[in-house]
């Protein structure tokens, strides 16, 4: 859906669910997996649809996404970090070893 | 005893406006704090401006595609970064806003409030919201993120792609995706030549240069034989997990496109979270679809009446998009214009006086080609009502139908709704729906007045991580007080079903 406009000098690497993923410094995890290809970011609690980005300047949420462990972070407002760890977000977020429902 | 002020201003936002309106502040000897979530000053007009300028040769192509009105952002920038008494806070969120001064900022994982004398909302505009069948499926954007994704992700679109909608940024977005050598399958506007004609009534000289703008840009777009329609409804996004086709009316038939990418566009509106939260008084506007902030000409906002959450003087302004949509031109107008009535009240004068005019009078001029627009573009996405199978809440998944059956059976309060349904209470805290919610209600009751406001917020207006609000800083100990629930009048009158 989104291709580089000229080279992109991807120094970095992240990691989504375990697939390494070259990233350049400065860019935002949302252009960096859209780039990629990623079909999904997170499904809703609700009906487990997926989705994508939609606004990309941090009101719509739909970027969500578990950064680091740390679920629904807004990855149009979070910048790459070499070496980050990733995970699609399916339905709600959880905090690991706690029953938060 | 409340924390001493930590500036003398804190401006909430570095796009045009908030960069202009610090400038001015710090050159007269202030000590400005300035918030913004991005890495670099320039708002969303300029993003990512310095760091594209830094990359050439490398990002030649990206610029010169975006043209010069973006490049020319860069001078303003520059004299922010030079300006001493500016201290820049990038990379940080504003999750909490009081009318007396009292800001919650997060910043990675730290996270604290700051307090000032005066704080100026510069926080922009958002796109409006417009639900349609299939909008939240993957692969259905709005044009400012395609835009975003151009300038700060160095990514272009590619396949087959669909712009729908209105306003000047369709076309802005469509003549830069042409230079880059990207061609649309399908431009679906909601206008029609029947509003340019209208429009052409509200014309003035101011707003020569934007027409002849567009007519250049409609003209390109024309020559390279990108398709156009006009006055198109019925847009839909079909798929199953993600976008497949799109399906829209035009010319009172039904046309089907097989589509990648559709980049939808209804114009924009002021920003509300924060104003909102502040407790300043909104207005509905019913023709635009949206809230806007009740402020003077020279952004001294007005507070809602009833209780707040703070006592004391209003401390707060609103400038630029976030007060009136006039682009980046109006909101350096009117950050300038803002700041000399911040000093005339504390009869200080402007540092360096540069020759700008910082009248009312300029501010009413730099907004002078928007009754033009504004006629021109209608809400057009916007002002269907939506169809029943239509989410309006993203977050919640929530249909029209449903919203439509709570208001039926007589919840009437946008609160109430809130409660039943849970519209509005998932991560993005109502920005997407509670205009959705807000027709809604208006459709059942036309004759009823509309809400003057959004859900009732409470802070955080964005998630902050646990760690972060352990470790706050700048807690004023009489804030975690709860001293009576005033802020809740349904709750004084007996009526605890939404307080």
């Amino acid at each position: 859906m989104f291709a580089p406009i000229g080279s992109i000098e991807a120094t970095m690497t992240v990691y989504l669910n375990g697939r390494s993923i070259p990233a350049r410094a400065g860019e935002t995890i949302a252009a960096c997996l859209l780039r990629a290809g990623v079909s999904h970011f997170r499904t809703t609690p609700v009906t487990g649809a997926r989705r994508l980005p939609y606004c990309m300047i941090g009101h719509c949420f739909d970027c969500l996404i578990e950064i680091d462990g740390i679920g629904s972070r807004q990855a149009c407002l979070s910048p790459v970090e070499d070496g980050m760890t990733l995970r699609i977000q399916d339905g709600a977020a959880t905090v690991p070893g706690v029953d938060i429902q | 005893m409340t924390p001493a002020p930590d500036a003398d201003a804190i401006v909430i936002g570095a796009g045009p406006a908030g960069m202009s309106c610090a400038i001015d502040l710090a050159s007269a000897g202030f000590r400005v704090i300035v918030l913004d979530m991005q890495p670099s000053p320039g708002g969303q007009i300029f993003r990512a401006l310095e760091t594209n300028m830094m990359a050439r040769p490398q990002t030649d192509e990206l610029l010169s595609a975006l043209g010069p009105s973006y490049r020319a952002g860069l001078a303003l920038i520059e004299r922010f970064r030079a300006t001493p008494g500016i201290d820049f806070r990038p990379g940080t969120t504003v999750w909490d806003l009081r009318a007396d001064g009292t800001v919650g900022w997060l910043r990675g994982n730290a996270a604290g409030y700051l307090r000032a004398p005066h704080v100026v909302l510069a926080s922009g505009a958002m796109e409006r919201p417009t639900p349609f069948p299939g909008w939240t499926l993957p692969g259905v954007m709005t044009a400012g993120a395609v835009q975003t994704l151009l300038k700060a992700g160095r990514l272009k679109p590619e396949g087959r792609i669909v712009l729908a909608g209105t306003g000047p940024l369709i076309f802005l977005l469509a003549e830069q995706l042409r230079r880059l050598g990207v061609r649309p399958a399908l431009i679906a506007r909601t206008d029609r030549l029947k509003d340019k004609l209208s429009a052409l009534g509200q014309l003035r000289p101011a707003g020569f240069p934007a027409l002849l703008k567009g007519l250049g840009w409609l003209a390109r777009l024309r020559l390279a034989g990108i398709p156009m329609r006009t006055g198109i409804s019925g847009l839909q996004a079909l798929g199953r997990n993600r976008l497949e086709s799109v399906r829209l009316i035009a010319s009172g038939r039904t046309v089907d496109l097989p589509c990648d990418l559709l980049v939808v566009h209804d114009g924009i509106v002021p920003s509300t979270d924060l104003a909102h939260a502040a407790g300043l008084a909104l207005e509905w506007r019913r023709d635009d679809a949206s809230w806007r902030p009740r402020a003077a000409t020279d952004g001294r906002a007005e507070m809602a009446p009833g209780p707040a959450l703070t006592t004391g003087p209003r401390r707060i302004w609103v400038t630029g998009d976030a007060r009136r949509i006039g682009g980046a031109d109006a909101a350096i107008v009117h950050g300038r214009h803002a700041t000399s009535a911040i000093l005339a009240e504390l009869r200080r004068a402007i540092g360096e006086p540069d020759g700008a005019d910082r009248t009312g009078t300029a501010v009413e001029r730099s907004l002078a080609a928007r009754p033009f627009l504004d006629t021109a573009f209608p809400p057009g996405l916007a002002a269907q009502p939506p169809d029943d199978e239509t989410i309006a809440c993203r977050c919640e998944d929530i249909t029209v139908r449903s919203l439509r059956i709570a208001i039926r059976d007589g919840a009437n309060d946008m609160n109430l709704i809130r409660g039943l349904l849970r519209c509005g209470m998932g991560p993005c805290q109502g920005r997407n729906c509670s205009a959705t919610l807000a027709r809604l209600l208006a459709e059942a009751e036309p004759e009823r007045p509309i809400p003057s406001s959004p859900f009732r917020a409470r802070p955080p207006l964005r998630p902050i991580p646990l760690g972060a609000l352990a470790g706050m800083t700048g807690l004023d100990p009489d804030l975690a007080q709860v001293e009576s629930l005033d802020d809740k009048p349904e709750a004084i009158a007996g009526d605890d079903i939404h307080a």
